[in-house]
C-alpha cells in the first residue's frame, strides 16, 4: 500500500521480506537520511517562534494521524478529537495536581483515559454510521467539557490548572529545543504505529469495512471489533497527544478545547488528504501554520493598526475559504498535489502514466 | 456425512417469500449448482448459508449448526463466498484484497502489530507466501500490485474468486462468477473451479447461468423457482426435466422445441 509501483529500475526483490520493507532503495534511504538531518538541525538554527511552530506541528500530527486511522481508514467519523485532547489534557492535569504525579504516570494513564473513552464512545458506532455517528462523537466532546469544567470550578482553578514542566530521568523539560525533540519522537512514533497497523491484519481490516461491512463480514472480519479497536486506539493516541500539550503549554484550561479544535482536525485529514498518511502530516502542518501565514499577510497591509481587531473574523473566514476551495477543487487534498509533483517528475519527459500503475 | 446440509430454510421479507421450505445437501468434493430464473431465490439462499440473511430452518455444517452465527463465525469455520458484482476493495491491491480475504487465516493481534515485531513479520511473509500460492492458481501474478479499481472487469472477477479462495474454505459459495465474463474468461473460470474441485478437494455451491457451463462440470443441479426447489439431480436429467424447462423458458417454447 505504501508502495503500489516498483520507483526503481533493474531492482528486483528476491523475497517477501524485502518486498514489505519500508525502506527499499538506496534513494529513499538517503531521502529518509536526509530528512532526519533537517528535523535535528532544525531547531539549533531556529527562532523561538519557528521552534514553537514545529513542536505545534508536531503535537497536531499525532492527533490527526489518529484521527486520520480512524476516519480516513476505518471509515468512521469522530467530532469528539478536541474532546479527547482535552480528556488527555485534564487526566494528567488532575494527576499532577492531586497526587504530583510524574510524567512517567500522568502518560499511561491519559493513554487509559483515551482507551476508556474511546471504547464508550465507539459503542455508537456498531449501530450508526455517518452523520450520525458523528453527532453521537459530539457528545463526548461537550460530556469532558462539562467534567473538565467542574473539576475547574470545584478546586477553584477557574482559570486553569497550571502544570509544571515534567522531568525524565532527572532531566527537566523547560527548554523549547528538549521539547522539539520530545514531540518529533513521539509524533515519529506514532506515525510508525499507524504505518505498521496499516501494513498488517487490523488496518487491512479497517479499509475492508471503510468500504463496504457486509462484504468484510461475509470475509471473516469481526465488524464490531474492529470498529472498537479503531476507536480505542486512535482515542488513546489523542489523548496521550492531550497530555504532551498539557505539559507543552504548562497550563490546561477548558477554553483550549472548543469544538473549533474538532473541525480544525477534521479539516486537516480533508485538506491533507482523506486515507493517506502523509496527507494527515501535511494537513496538520498546514492548518497549525495557516493563521500564522495569514496574520503575517496581514501585516503586509497598509493601516494594519485598524485591522487589528479583525484578525480573528479573517482567520475563521479564510479558513473556511480553504476549507470549500479544497473540497471543490482539491478532494484529494495536498497529498493528490503531492502526488501529481512527483508524477510529472517520475514521467518526465513524458505525459501520461499507464492505468496499471495508478498511485492510490 | 454432508458437508453442508440445509433443512427446511424459509426466508420472508414482510409478505414476500423469499425462500419457502428449500433443503439440499451437499457431499464432500461435490460440486452443486443451484439455478433458478431471475428472483428465484439463488443468492437469498447464499446469504442465508453465509449468514447475512436470517431465514428458519436448519443450516448444517459438517453436522454443527450454523443457522444462528454471525457472518465472520461462519466464514471462519471454512465458508468462503464471491459476490455477484465482485464487491471488491478497489482502492486496495490485488494482494491486499487476498490478505484481506485470509483475515480469518491470520493471528496476529494488534498490539504487536503497532511495533511489527519480528512474529508479525514471520506471520505476513507466510501469509503472503499462501497468497501467492492462489495468484499463481488463478494466474494473476502480473496485476499483484495494481489497485483493483483499475483492473479490466473479467480480471476483478478472478480477484473476487482468489480473495474467497484465500480464507482457504472448505465450502465455496460462487454467484454468478461468470456473468459478464467473455468466453475466453469463462473457459479460464471453469478452469480454476475444476483445479479447485479436483486439486483442493473444494465442496462447492455454484449460482449460473450459463446452462452449458454447469452442464459440462457440475456434478448435480438443483433448481429454485420462486423460492421453492421444483428439481434437484444429475444435470442430464434436471436439464431436459419438463418442470424446469417450463420454469426457465415458458411453455409455448416447450412445444416449439419439442416439435
Amino acid at each position: 500500500m505504501f508502495r503500489p509501483v516498483p520507483r526503481a529500475s533493474g531492482y528486483f526483490r528476491t523475497d517477501y521480506a524485502q518486498d514489505m520493507a519500508l525502506l527499499q532503495t538506496r534513494a529513499e534511504r538517503i531521502g529518509l537520511a536526509a530528512l532526519v538531518g533537517v528535523l535535528v538541525t532544525l531547531p539549533f538554527i531556529a527562532t523561538p517562534f519557528l521552534l514553537d511552530l514545529a513542536c505545534q506541528v508536531f503535537l497536531a500530527s499525532i492527533g490527526a494521524l489518529s484521527l486520520m486511522l480512524l476516519t480516513g481508514y476505518a471509515g468512521q467519523i469522530s467530532l469528539g478529537h478536541a474532546g479527547l485532547i482535552a480528556a488527555g489534557a485534564f487526566t494528567t492535569g488532575i494527576l499532577t495536581r492531586e497526587i504530583n504525579a510524574p510524567f512517567w504516570l500522568t502518560l499511561p494513564a491519559s493513554a487509559l483515559t483515551g482507551i476508556v473513552l474511546g471504547l464508550v464512545f465507539g459503542l455508537p458506532s456498531l449501530r450508526l454510521r455517518g452523520l450520525y455517528l458523528a453527532v453521537s462523537t459530539l457528545a463526548l466532546h461537550f460530556i469532558v467539557i462539562y467534567l473538565g469544567g467542574e473539576y475547574e470550578t470545584k478546586r477553584g482553578f477557574s482559570t486553569g490548572i497550571l502544570i509544571e514542566k515534567p522531568s525524565l530521568g532527572g532531566f527537566k523539560l523547560t527548554d523549547g529545543r528538549a521539547w522539539y525533540f520530545v514531540l518529533l519522537i513521539f509524533a515519529a512514533a506514532t506515525l510508525l504505529i499507524c504505518i505498521n497497523l496499516l501494513r498488517s491484519r487490523s488496518g487491512r481490516a479497517w479499509r475492508a469495512i471503510h468500504t463496504r461491512e457486509t462484504v468484510a463480514e461475509a470475509l471473516g472480519i469481526s465488524i464490531s471489533g474492529y470498529k472498537l479497536l479503531a476507536f480505542v486506539i486512535s482515542s488513546s493516541m489523542t489523548s496521550v497527544a492531550g497530555c504532551l500539550f498539557a505539559y507543552y503549554r504548562g497550563f490546561v484550561s477548558i477554553e483550549a478545547f472548543d469544538l473549533f479544535l474538532s473541525i480544525q482536525y477534521v479539516a486537516m485529514i480533508i485538506i491533507g488528504g482523506m486515507g493517506s498518511l502523509l496527507g494527515a502530516l501535511l494537513g496538520a502542518t498546514f492548518v497549525t501554520i495557516f493563521p500564522y501565514a495569514i496574520e503575517a499577510l496581514l501585516k503586509l497591509l497598509p493601516n494594519v493598526q485598524k485591522l487589528a481587531g479583525d484578525i480573528f473574523a479573517v482567520n475563521y473566514a479564510s479558513f473556511g475559504v480553504v476549507m470549500i476551495l479544497f473540497l471543490v477543487l482539491e478532494p484529494l487534498g495536498l497529498v493528490g498535489i503531492w502526488r501529481r509533483i512527483q508524477n510529472y517528475f517520475l514521467l518526465w519527459p513524458f505525459k501520461y502514466k499507464p492505468l496499471a500503475s495508478m498511485r492510490k | 456425512m454432508a458437508e453442508l446440509a440445509i433443512e427446511g430454510l424459509s426466508l420472508r421479507f414482510g409478505g414476500l417469500t423469499v425462500l419457502d421450505n428449500v433443503s439440499f445437501a451437499v457431499e464432500p468434493g461435490e460440486l452443486m449448482a443451484l439455478i433458478g430464473p431471475n428472483g428465484a431465490g439463488k443468492t437469498s439462499a447464499l446469504n442465508c448459508i453465509s449468514g447475512i440473511y436470517r431465514g428458519s430452518g436448519s443450516i448444517r455444517l459438517r453436522g454443527g449448526d450454523i443457522a444462528s452465527l454471525a457472518p465472520h463465525e461462519i466464514a471462519r469455520l471454512g465458508v468462503a463466498r464471491t459476490f455477484q458484482h465482485g464487491e471488491l476493495f478497489a482502492q486496495m491491491s490485488v494482494l491486499e484484497n487476498l490478505l484481506t480475504g485470509r483475515h480469518a487465516r491470520i493471528g496476529t493481534n494488534p498490539l504487536a502489530e503497532m511495533l511489527f515485531l519480528p512474529s508479525v513479520r514471520r506471520a505476513e511473509v507466510a501469509h503472503r507466501a499462501a497468497i501467492e500460492r492462489i495468484i499463481d492458481l488463478v494466474e494473476l501474478e502480473r496485476f499483484r500490485h495494481a489497485p483493483v479499481g483499475a483492473l479490466p472487469f473479467g480480471v476483478q472477477k478472478i480477484v473476487g474468486f482468489a480473495r474467497a479462495l484465500a480464507l482457504e474454505p472448505t465450502v465455496m459459495l460462487l454467484d454468478e462468477p461468470s456473468a459478464g465474463l467473455n468466453r475466453e474468461e469463462r473457459e479460464d473460470l471453469a478452469r480454476f473451479i475444476l483445479r479447485i474441485k479436483h486439486e483442493l478437494k473444494m465442496t462447492i455451491v455454484w449460482i449460473e447461468h450459463d446452462m452449458q457451463m454447469i452442464a459440462d462440470l457440475a456434478d448435480r443441479i438443483h433448481v429454485l423457482d420462486y423460492g421453492r426447489t421444483i428439481a434437484d439431480g444429475k444435470p442430464d436429467v434436471v436439464l431436459s426435466d419438463p418442470n424446469v424447462l417450463i420454469a426457465y423458458l415458458g411453455t409455448e417454447t416447450i412445444q416449439s422445441t419439442t416439435a
